[in-house]
């Protein structure tokens, strides 16, 4: 589902190169649930990046579902980000002038949903998630854990095929971080969600069914 | 998706409260200024655009150049043959009409009112688009007795009873002249420069035949009408050539380099060259409209620096919405809305508040706006196309720059518009050279005007007296000489065909005869006066005498001012003689020391008087001593009412008539300085938030600092000192641009004042204190702040 060759990423420092990704070469198939580990300032962050189209290689081919990323046009790299990848953040990064319910929503205001459809589909997730009294809260009115859940629910409420989180559970104590982990595990069982996570956590890793070690820009297993 | 975008826009001003609110009362303050002024500048600009002819109707001047000066002086009446010769001489000339404008007064029954009334051929109508409500303007057989009045006139008149037919009273040049009603016309549109409650045909004046087919006479305004096709030039072209041959003998000014100009219909209101001048000089509009972009601007720089400020703290949100799929430009419309928003709140505020002030408004800066004018659906469609584009202006930018922002950057909460300061310093540069140069200009128009109302002008204004003679017969004012003879306030009494500056009638002219003498040119300004003249204006002699009855009629003497005996260049200018128009062989009797018989924005140009035949006079002055002026005036203001119960204007100080003179000059400084005023407040509130939002930003390198040892003072002084720089650089712009500016404008004036570097120095301190008040309070508090309580935060 996602093939990356040869890719790298560095910055021109001085008259050489700062690398932080060197020609990495990695393929996550369709329903797999990866989990990406390493040091502080290995490049972990900048490889999922990449791979959610925040970011773009300065070297090397992306293949989404067997297509260069790069020969993509504007408009089609859009209607994949919108349609097909969803994000987790450590942070969260909820808006905090949007409800519980108007966050979840605004994926779908992107993506041109009926408003209809974007009630329904909103309703479904929040059911989902046992959040539905708290719909109307704004986040700050919510726990780090609650306020997790909501970026989750809001990161599958476009119907994704990929998630990719970033230290989801970096803010979170562990109960709550088992929780959410768990929640992954089911997404990715039930619903053939590709999952991949970046994390610090041994525990965390375990959750997925590989885990891959980066180092300096480098693979290491 | 829209609504989505209120909801956060409008959740966000609730949470922001101080930004919200600088940016909403900057922007409905200037808003509310902008449309007023524009308003102002769109009336003036909308003046006679009614008339259907306007783009072929002309008065025409003439332009003559007074011994060898490089301004040249416009007389605005031709002679009477000139309109037959020019219809049958000019191809391509539709109509032609005089205009006279009078207050007279009408008598039906037994009522009588003072009706604004224009005598004027029968071309007037068809050149000009007054509609008729009924009847028609030109009588069957050319009958010369048939006058049209307005609407409000007929009501004022007659009431309600049907006015056509009705047989009225004029009282023209003191007589009775019995007319009767021909036809009723619509009113006078507000914008219209031509104003009447009456027309006369011009051939009913008794004074007509006084000046039939005389070319050496010049007494009124003339107007023609073009044919479509011809143009002004050809016209102007034309008419010069007939200029030549019928003045070569005749030529009334005694200058070789008079010619005729045109002056277009459109520019009536606001051409200085126009019998309907109205005083407004043609580049205050202009002025008005660059007062208002400048207010507006300062506003919208507010709004950019407190938007682009703003989003720093919204970093995580504009990352994350490019993370769920927004495109920049989806990021463009959604903070543009926000904009949006705050502007249309901000234009509703601004709106009540122009409707609230605008009484006030009108009343203070003499205009006559009303919101009738807003039916102009061309108006409301420019109001609204500027709005957006301000809208477009004050959010665009920074939703643009917000919208661009990396989203790794911003994802990471590392959003520096820090580079962006760069632009919002040049911003607050950009205001305060505004502010500044508002200010500097408003406190050099006002020592100018200071300068006017001091300066010595060569005769007496605080004691006399002028008393508009309106159209009394030579028995009324021989009376009136005689009752304030027998006041005891009353030291002296004389008359004059001119008054000094602007009477309670509103009206001012000048006179200019040319003659030969020693056999060169020259021309002077020429007054008629009464006996008494110099002495009762308290003005100075430099040699000989005042006109007195002990000498006999004096009726071939002239006095003369300075400049006129500097013209004259005899050694002895007492007892000179020379040809003097129709007059005859006059000499000189006395030198008066030069004196401001015009505005101060004219130099004291040669001037000639001589007796006046009591027909001639048109004001009377007083000379008085009283410990109580206006006790005095009231006095004098009754018994001309009893001596003349037709009188309609009532007398003045002649400091008074003085002012009247500069009071559009005095307006535009009352405007210009509630601009700047603006201005400077909603610049400050703009760099109040500003501060507020930079020492938000560095509360933790203040902390630091003050953990490290740093006082109080170190770290306002740090805080302070970005920004005096700025108001500082802003001071050093401004300064060149005001001096040049108002150097411009002084030019207008013949006497007046030399700007002081110091004015500046004054100017810049205000700002500075203002910059200083504004930045300090807030830099001390943050000062003042335990540091713990930010560190332990972090």
């Amino acid at each position: 589902m996602i093939q990356l060759q040869k890719i790298s990423k560095y910055y021109p420092v001085g008259l050489g190169r700062n690398f932080i990704l060197k020609e990495i070469d990695l393929t996550i198939n369709e329903g797999e649930f990866v989990s990406i580990m390493g040091p502080s300032g290995s490049g972990k962050s900048t490889l999922l990046h990449i791979m959610g189209l925040l970011e773009e290689p300065s070297d090397g081919q992306y293949l989404f579902e067997g297509e260069r990323v790069d020969r993509m046009s504007e408009k089609k790299r859009t209607e994949l980000h919108r349609g097909s990848i969803g994000f987790v953040f450590q942070a969260y990064h909820l808006i905090d002038e949007l409800t519980v319910y108007e966050n979840i929503e605004t994926p779908l205001l992107y993506k041109n949903i009926s408003s209809s459809e974007r009630k329904s589909r909103v309703a479904d997730v929040l059911d989902r998630f046992n959040i539905v009294a708290k719909k109307d809260l704004f986040p700050s009115q919510l726990s780090g854990g609650q306020q997790q859940l909501v970026g989750i629910a809001r990161a599958i409420v476009s119907e994704p095929r990929v998630i990719l989180a970033d230290e989801p559970t970096g803010n979170l104590h562990s109960d709550q971080a088992k929780s959410i982990m768990e929640l992954f595990k089911e997404l990715n069982e039930k619903d053939k969600i590709t999952i991949v996570q970046v994390t610090h956590s041994d525990v965390n890793a375990t959750y997925g069914n590989r885990i891959i070690q980066i180092r300096d820009g480098h693979i290491r297993s | 998706m829209l609504i989505s975008y209120l909801k956060i826009a409008w959740r966000n001003l609730v949470k922001q409260k101080v930004f919200a609110l600088v940016n909403l009362l900057g922007m409905s303050a200037a808003l509310c200024a902008v449309l007023l002024l524009s308003l102002t500048a769109y009336r003036e600009w909308s003046f006679d655009q009614f008339h259907e002819n306007k783009n072929s109707v002309y008065q025409i001047v003439n332009e003559k150049y007074l011994n060898g000066g490089d301004k040249p002086t416009i007389t605005k009446s031709v002679a009477e043959p000139l309109a037959a010769a020019v219809k049958s001489e000019i191809p391509g000339i539709r109509h032609t009409t005089f205009i006279i404008a009078f207050d007279l007064p009408i008598r039906y029954g037994n009522n009588s009112y003072y009706l604004n009334t224009k005598l004027a051929n029968t071309d007037f109508w068809e050149m000009f688009s007054f509609p008729m409500i009924k009847g028609s303007p030109k009588p069957k057989n050319g009958a010369l007795n048939e006058v049209v009045i307005t609407q409000k006139a007929a009501t004022k008149l007659f009431g309600s009873s049907d006015a056509i037919g009705k047989a009225i009273e004029i009282n023209i040049r003191g007589r009775w002249v019995p007319y009767t009603v021909g036809a009723i016309a619509e009113n006078v549109p507000a914008n219209s420069s031509i104003r009447f409650e009456l027309v006369a045909p011009l051939e009913s004046d008794p004074d007509y035949a006084d000046i039939k087919g005389k070319w050496d006479v010049s007494t009124n305004p003339l107007f023609v009408q073009l044919e479509p096709g011809i143009t002004r030039e050809t016209f102007e072209k034309q008419l010069n050539i007939l200029r030549e041959k019928h003045y070569t003998k005749q030529d009334e000014f005694g200058s070789a380099k008079f010619r005729f100009k045109s002056v277009a219909l459109k520019d009536f209101k606001l051409s200085e060259e126009s019998y309907f001048f109205a005083g407004v000089n043609k580049y205050y509009p202009w002025l008005m409209l660059i007062l208002s972009v400048l207010i507006i601007s300062i506003a919208c720089i507010n709004f950019v620096n407190l938007s682009v400020a703003k989003s720093l703290g919204r970093s995580a949100e504009i990352g994350l919405r490019k993370s769920l799929g927004a495109i920049n430009s989806q990021l463009f419309i959604q903070f543009w809305m926000e904009s949006f928003l705050l502007c249309a709140i901000a234009l509703i505020i601004g709106v009540m508040l122009a409707i609230g002030i605008l009484p006030y408004y009108n009343r203070q800066f003499s205009q006559q706006l009303n919101w009738g004018m807003l039916q102009n659906i061309r108006l409301v469609a420019g109001i609204v196309i500027v709005f957006f584009l301000i809208t477009l202006l004050a959010g665009g930018f920074p939703a643009w720059k917000i919208a661009r922002q990396h989203i790794i950057t911003v994802l990471k909460g590392k959003m520096t518009l820090n580079k962006g300061n760069h632009t919002r310093n040049s911003l607050i540069i950009v205001q305060f050279v505004v502010a500044v140069l508002l200010f500097s200009s408003t406190a050099i128009i006002w020592q100018q005007l200071n300068y006017i109302r001091k300066k010595d002008l060569g005769y007496n204004i605080n004691t006399v007296i002028s008393i508009p003679l309106d159209n009394a017969t030579p028995a009324i004012i021989d009376k009136m000489k005689q009752e304030l003879a027998q006041l005891s306030e009353v030291k002296d009494v004389s008359a004059g065909m001119n008054n000094f500056g602007i009477g309670t009638d509103g009206s001012s002219g000048n006179w200019i005869v040319g003659f030969s003498f020693q056999d060169r040119q020259v021309s002077t300004k020429f007054q008629k006066v009464d006996y008494n003249y110099a002495r009762t204006m308290g003005m100075n002699f430099i040699a000989g005498r005042d006109f007195s009855r002990a000498f006999g009629t004096d009726s071939s003497a002239v006095l003369i001012n300075e400049a006129m005996a500097r013209q004259l260049g005899v050694k002895e200018p007492i007892g000179t003689s020379f040809e003097f128009s129709d007059m005859g062989q006059v000499h000189v009797v006395g030198v008066v020391k030069d004196y401001n018989f015009e505005s101060l924005r004219q130099k004291i140009d040669p001037l000639t008087m001589a007796i006046a035949k009591p027909q001639d006079l048109s004001y009377m002055f007083a000379s008085v001593t009283t410990a109580n002026l206006s006790a005095t005036l009231d006095k004098i203001t009754k018994e001309w009412k009893e001596v003349n119960p037709l009188s309609e204007n009532p007398p003045s100080y002649l400091n008074d008539n003085i002012r009247r003179l500069y009071e559009e000059e005095g307006r535009f400084s009352n405007m210009l300085m509630s601009g700047a005023l603006l201005a400077i407040i909603i610049t400050c509130m703009g760099l109040f938030a500003v501060t507020v939002l930079t020492i938000a930003q560095r509360k933790k390198e203040i902390s630091i600092r003050k953990v490290l040892g740093a006082s109080v003072q170190s770290v306002v002084m740090l805080l302070t000192k970005d920004f005096l720089m700025l108001v500082l650089i802003a001071i050093v712009i401004a300064t060149p641009f005001s001096w040049y500016f108002m150097h411009q404008w002084l030019q207008q004036f013949e006497f007046h004042i030399t700007i002081r570097w110091w004015i500046f120095m004054v100017v810049g301190f205000v700002a500075v204190a203002f910059a200083i008040l504004t930045v300090c309070l807030q830099s001390i508090h943050a000062a003042m702040a335990n540091p713990v309580k930010s560190l332990n935060r972090e």
